[in-house]
C-alpha cells in the first residue's frame, strides 16, 4: 500500500529511514506507524524513542520474520477484502478500514491479531528501552484532605503486596503543612530546604517532562509556584485550574452537538481538530505537547471533563504510558455530588434567590479514589518502564500511615520499627532516584532503599 | 418551592402519567375497542443496561450490591450464575441479542434497527396484537429502534412501542425554555445549555443522536408537560435518576394497559464512563431496588400477578480491572465484559433453583417466545429448558 502521509523533518527521515519495512508491513499497521509519525511533535521523547525502537526492530527482522509475525493481520486484512480501499492518506485509510472490518464482523479477530503481533514484538523492544540499568520511577499517590478515608478499608487492595508504615505527623497541622512538609522543603512556610522539586530541579538528567504532578485541586500548584518561578517546573495538570479552558471545550462540543453530527467517528475527529488552548499560567509547563496531552486527556477520557478525580487517574494513566516520567505525583481531592434534576435550573448565572450550594461527597470520593488509584498502579505495572524499578507510596492526608510497594521485591516487605517523618518519605525518594537531596532533610527509610 | 412533600410530588408523577398515556396511547385503542385475544402468560425482560461485572453483582463479594435480588428474589426463583455474551461489547448490540436472539452487527449508536427479526414483532405478527401489546421502556436514549428489525416482513407494523422517558424530558424542558412563559429563570439559553450538557447523557463520549421512534408530542401537551415537569425539577428532594423515571412510565403502562410483554432498560449503571466507581455501585443498588419494586408492583396486579415471568440480565458486563479502564469501560472484549448471569422468577419457574449449566444472553429471546406461544426462527439462542412453558 502507498501511502501520502505528508511527513516532514524528523518523522520524514524515520519513515524514509524505514520505507522498504513499511510497504512489506499489512496496510492496518504500516497506516498506524505513519499516523503516529504524523504526531511526531506531539509525542513524548519515550514516545518517539518507541517508534524509533520499533521500527529499527522490524527492520532488522528477516522478511520470512516479518511475514510470520503479521501473517496473521495480513490474512484478516485479506478476509475483510481491505485491498480495496484506495484512500492514500493513513488517517482516513484507517477509519474505512475500521469500517470495512466492523461491517464484515472482523474487528475482534484483526484486534486478536494486532495483540499477538505485538506480544511477540515487545519482549524485545522492551530489553532494548528499557535495560536492567534503565532508571528507577517513584509514583505517589495522595488522598487529599477532606476524603472521608475509612481506615480498615484504606489501600486493602494492596494488602497483599504493601508495606504499612506508620507516620510521625509532629507539626502537621492541616493540609498545607503536610504538603510542604512532604514536597515543599517542610511543614512551615518559610523553610526551602530538601524540596523534592527542587531537588529534581537541580538535577540535569531531569527534564521537566520527567517529573508530574496531577491534581483534582490546586494546592500542589501553588506550592510549587510559592515555592519558585524559576525554569524547570515539573509539568503540572490541575483539574481545578483547568476549569475555565474546560468550560470553553465543553461550550465548543455543545455548540457542535447542536449544529448536527453525523456519527461519533466525525465528531471526535472534530474533537481532534479543536485548537483551544488553557490560559496561560494555568498549566505548568505549557509546552505544545502537553498541551494536545491535556486536551486529548479531557476529550478521550470518559468522564474527565467531570469528575475530577477521573481526570487524576485518566491524566496520570495516560502520562504513565506517554510520557513514561520518573515521578509522578497524583492527588486525589473530594467530588462534588451529581447535581440533581432541580439543580439545572440554576445555571451558570443564577438569581441568587436560586443558588443551590455545591455539594461534596467525601464518601463517595473515597469509594472512588480507591478503586483509580489502585488503576493508575495497574497501569504503571502493565509498562516495562515502571515494572520492578519503582517505589509505588500512597498516602493520606491526616492519616498517620502510609503504604508502599517496591516493584522490585515482591510482596509485604519488613517495616521500619518506629514511626517515620514525612521529610523521611522525602529523603527515601530522592535516595530510590537517586537524586542529591539537600542536607538537614529527613533519613531514607531502610527498607525502602536497601 | 411549590411541590415540597412526597405527597405533592407524586400528585405531579400522577398527572404527568395522565399527560403522557393521552399521549402514547394510539386513539384508536379507546375508539374502536376490538377484542384481542391475548397470550395467557405475560413476560417481563429486565436489564442491568449499561452492563455490569460479574464481582460486582451476583458473585459473594457483589451481593452487597445487589441486597435485593440476592436476599429476596434469588430465593424465590432461578439463578443462572454462569451466562455469557457473545457479541459486540456494546449497548445497542447486546440488548438487540437480547431481543433478537442472534448477535447484532449494526450501528453501535442507535441509528440501525436490528437486522433479525425481535420478539415483540413475532408476537405481534404471530398472534395480531396491537402495538401495545409490547413495549421498550429504556432510559438509554440510542434505544428508539430497538422495537422492531429492519426486515421488510416485519419493521414498523410489529414493532413494539418504544419510549425514551427521559429523552421525553428533554424535548419538553428544550420546549419549555424556549417560551417567554418558561420556568422563571433569567438566562433561558445557558439553562437549556445546562439542560442538555447534563441530560444530553451518552456517557460514552459526545454525539450521540437519538433516532425517532416515529411519534410526536401534541402542542398542548407539550406545554402541560413542560410546566408539570419543570414543577417536578424544582423539588430538590426529586430522585435525580433517568432509571426512577423508567420505572414510573413502566408502572403506567402495566397499569393502564398490561402489555403481555415489556423489556425494560435501565441505564443508570452506564454512569460508570464517568470513572466514579461509587456513582457505579450506587446505581447497581438503585436498578436493584427497582427491580424489587417492580415485582412487588407485579404482584400488586390482578393482571400480571400469577402470570408473570420476570427474567432480569445485564446486557453485558464490564471490563476487568487489568485490561483497558477497568469498570468504567465494556469495550476490550474480556471475559469479564462477556461474563453475565440471569434471574428469572414467577410463573413456570422452580423456586429457588439454580443451575451451573452456563447459557447465553441469547437464549432470552426463544424463551420468551416460549413462554408467550409464538414461534421463534431460527437464531443463536435454545429456550431455557429448566423453565416450564
Amino acid at each position: 500500500m502507498q501511502f501520502d502521509a505528508k511527513l516532514t523533518g524528523e518523522a520524514a527521515a524515520l519513515a524514509g529511514a524505514h520505507d522498504a519495512l513499511l510497504r512489506r508491513l499489512p496496510a492496518t499497521v504500516h497506516a498506524f506507524l505513519l499516523v503516529d509519525l504524523q504526531k511526531w511533535s506531539a509525542l513524548f521523547p519515550a514516545e518517539q524513542r518507541y517508534q524509533r525502537a520499533l521500527l529499527e526492530h522490524l527492520s532488522q527482522t528477516p522478511a520470512d520474520g516479518l511475514s510470520r509475525l503479521a501473517g496473521g493481520i495480513a490474512r484478516v486484512e485479506t478476509d475483510a477484502a481491505l485491498t480495496r480501499i484506495s484512500e492514500r492518506d493513513p488517517v482516513r485509510f484507517q477509519d474505512q478500514a475500521q469500517a470495512a472490518l466492523r461491517k464484515q464482523n472482523l474487528v475482534t479477530a484483526w484486534r486478536r491479531e494486532v495483540d499477538l503481533f505485538f506480544q511477540q514484538i515487545d519482549p524485545a523492544l522492551d530489553a532494548r528501552l528499557y535495560p536492567p540499568d534503565a532508571p528507577r520511577r517513584v509514583v505517589l499517590q495522595l488522598y487529599g484532605d477532606g476524603i472521608a478515608v475509612q481506615p480498615d478499608k484504606l489501600w486493602s487492595r494492596f494488602r497483599a503486596s504493601g508495606t504499612r508504615i506508620p507516620l510521625r505527623l509532629d507539626g502537621v497541622k492541616n493540609s498545607g503543612h503536610y504538603l510542604r512538609a512532604l514536597l515543599g522543603g517542610g511543614a512551615n512556610a518559610g523553610e526551602t530546604g530538601g524540596s523534592l522539586f527542587g531537588a529534581l530541579r537541580n538535577d540535569t538528567g531531569f527534564a521537566p517532562t520527567d517529573a508530574w504532578i496531577i491534581e483534582s485541586h490546586a494546592a500542589l500548584h501553588d506550592l510549587m509556584q510559592k515555592e519558585t518561578a524559576a525554569a524547570r517546573p515539573p509539568t503540572g495538570l490541575s483539574y481545578e485550574r483547568l476549569l475555565p479552558y474546560r468550560d470553553s471545550l465543553m461550550r465548543a462540543l455543545f455548540s457542535k452537538i447542536q449544529s448536527g453530527v453525523d456519527s461519533p467517528q466525525a465528531f471526535a475527529a472534530y474533537a481532534r481538530s479543536l485548537n483551544l488552548t488553557p490560559e496561560p499560567g494555568v498549566l505548568l509547563n505549557p509546552t505544545e505537547v502537553v498541551q494536545t496531552f491535556v486536551r486529548d486527556v479531557l476529550l478521550t477520557g470518559n468522564g474527565t471533563l467531570f469528575v475530577n478525580n477521573t481526570f487524576v487517574e485518566w491524566a496520570a494513566a495516560q502520562a504513565l504510558r506517554r510520557a513514561q516520567p520518573r515521578v509522578l505525583v497524583a492527588r486525589y481531592g473530594v467530588r462534588d455530588k451529581l447535581k440533581p434534576f432541580s439543580s439545572l435550573l440554576l445555571f451558570s448565572q443564577p438569581r441568587t434567590s436560586d443558588v443551590i450550594p455545591l455539594i461534596e461527597d467525601p464518601v463517595g470520593s473515597f469509594i472512588d479514589v480507591e478503586q483509580l488509584a489502585y488503576y493508575v498502579w495497574v497501569h504503571a505495572e502493565k509498562s516495562a518502564a515502571y515494572r520492578k524499578r519503582t517505589l509505588y507510596l500512597f498516602l493520606a492526608e491526616n492519616v498517620p500511615e502510609m503504604l508502599a510497594i517496591r516493584s522490585d521485591v515482591p510482596g509485604v516487605i519488613r517495616p521500619p520499627a518506629d514511626a517515620v517523618s514525612l521529610a523521611d518519605v522525602t529523603a527515601t525518594i530522592a535516595q530510590w532516584l537517586g537524586v542529591r537531596a539537600a542536607q538537614g532533610t529527613g533519613t531514607p527509610i531502610a527498607p525502602l532503599v536497601a | 418551592m411549590f411541590f415540597q412533600t412526597s405527597a405533592n410530588r407524586r400528585d405531579v408523577l400522577r398527572m404527568l402519567a395522565a399527560c403522557m398515556a393521552d399521549w402514547w396511547l394510539p386513539r384508536r385503542v379507546f375508539a374502536q375497542r376490538r377484542e384481542i385475544r391475548r397470550p395467557d402468560r405475560k413476560v417481563i425482560v429486565v436489564t442491568f443496561g449499561g452492563g455490569v461485572r460479574y464481582e460486582d453483582t451476583l458473585a459473594r463479594e457483589g451481593w452487597v450490591n445487589i441486597p435485593h435480588l440476592a436476599t429476596e428474589l434469588v430465593p424465590q426463583g432461578l439463578v443462572y450464575p454462569v451466562a455469557r455474551y457473545e457479541g459486540l461489547t456494546g449497548h445497542f448490540n447486546s440488548t438487540g441479542a437480547l431481543v433478537t436472539g442472534s448477535r447484532q452487527n449494526v450501528d453501535a449508536y442507535g441509528s440501525e434497527a436490528p437486522v433479525t427479526p425481535t420478539i415483540f414483532e413475532l408476537l405481534r405478527k404471530e398472534h395480531g396484537l396491537p402495538p401495545e401489546e409490547a413495549w421498550v421502556i429504556a432510559t438509554n436514549k440510542s434505544f428508539g429502534l430497538m422495537g422492531g428489525s429492519k426486515l421488510r416482513a416485519f419493521g414498523d407494523p410489529y414493532s413494539a412501542n418504544v419510549i425514551l422517558p427521559k429523552q421525553l424530558l428533554i424535548e419538553t424542558i428544550k420546549s419549555a425554555v424556549s417560551t417567554e412563559a418558561g420556568p422563571g429563570v433569567e438566562d433561558r439559553q445557558a439553562l437549556a445549555e445546562q439542560m442538555m450538557l447534563a441530560l444530553d447523557e451518552g456517557y460514552e463520549g459526545f454525539g450521540w443522536r437519538v433516532f425517532e421512534s416515529g411519534r410526536a408530542l401534541g402542542k398542548d401537551l407539550k406545554a402541560t408537560l413542560a410546566r408539570s415537569l419543570l414543577d417536578y425539577f424544582n423539588d430538590p428532594t426529586v430522585p435525580t435518576s433517568g432509571d426512577e423515571l423508567t420505572f414510573f412510565m413502566t408502572k403506567e403502562i402495566m397499569n393502564r394497559l398490561a402489555p403481555s410483554l415489556l423489556v425494560v432498560n435501565f441505564w443508570d449503571i452506564d454512569i460508570a464512563h464517568y470513572g466514579a466507581y461509587s456513582l457505579y455501585l450506587e446505581a447497581i443498588r438503585r436498578t436493584d431496588r427497582l427491580v424489587h419494586e417492580l415485582w412487588q408492583h407485579v404482584q400488586s396486579l390482578p393482571r400480571y400477578r400469577d402470570r408473570t415471568t420476570l427474567l432480569v440480565v445485564p446486557e453485558l458486563g464490564r471490563d476487568s480491572d487489568v485490561a483497558g479502564n477497568g469498570f468504567a469501560n465494556h469495550r476490550s472484549g474480556d471475559d469479564s465484559c462477556r461474563r453475565v448471569w440471569l434471574v428469572a422468577l414467577g410463573a413456570g419457574v422452580p423456586r429457588g433453583a439454580g443451575t451451573e449449566r452456563p447459557i447465553r444472553t441469547f437464549d432470552v429471546a426463544p424463551t420468551v417466545a416460549e413462554i408467550l406461544g409464538f414461534k421463534m426462527p431460527e437464531c443463536e439462542g435454545k429456550p431455557l429448558a429448566e423453565l416450564a412453558f
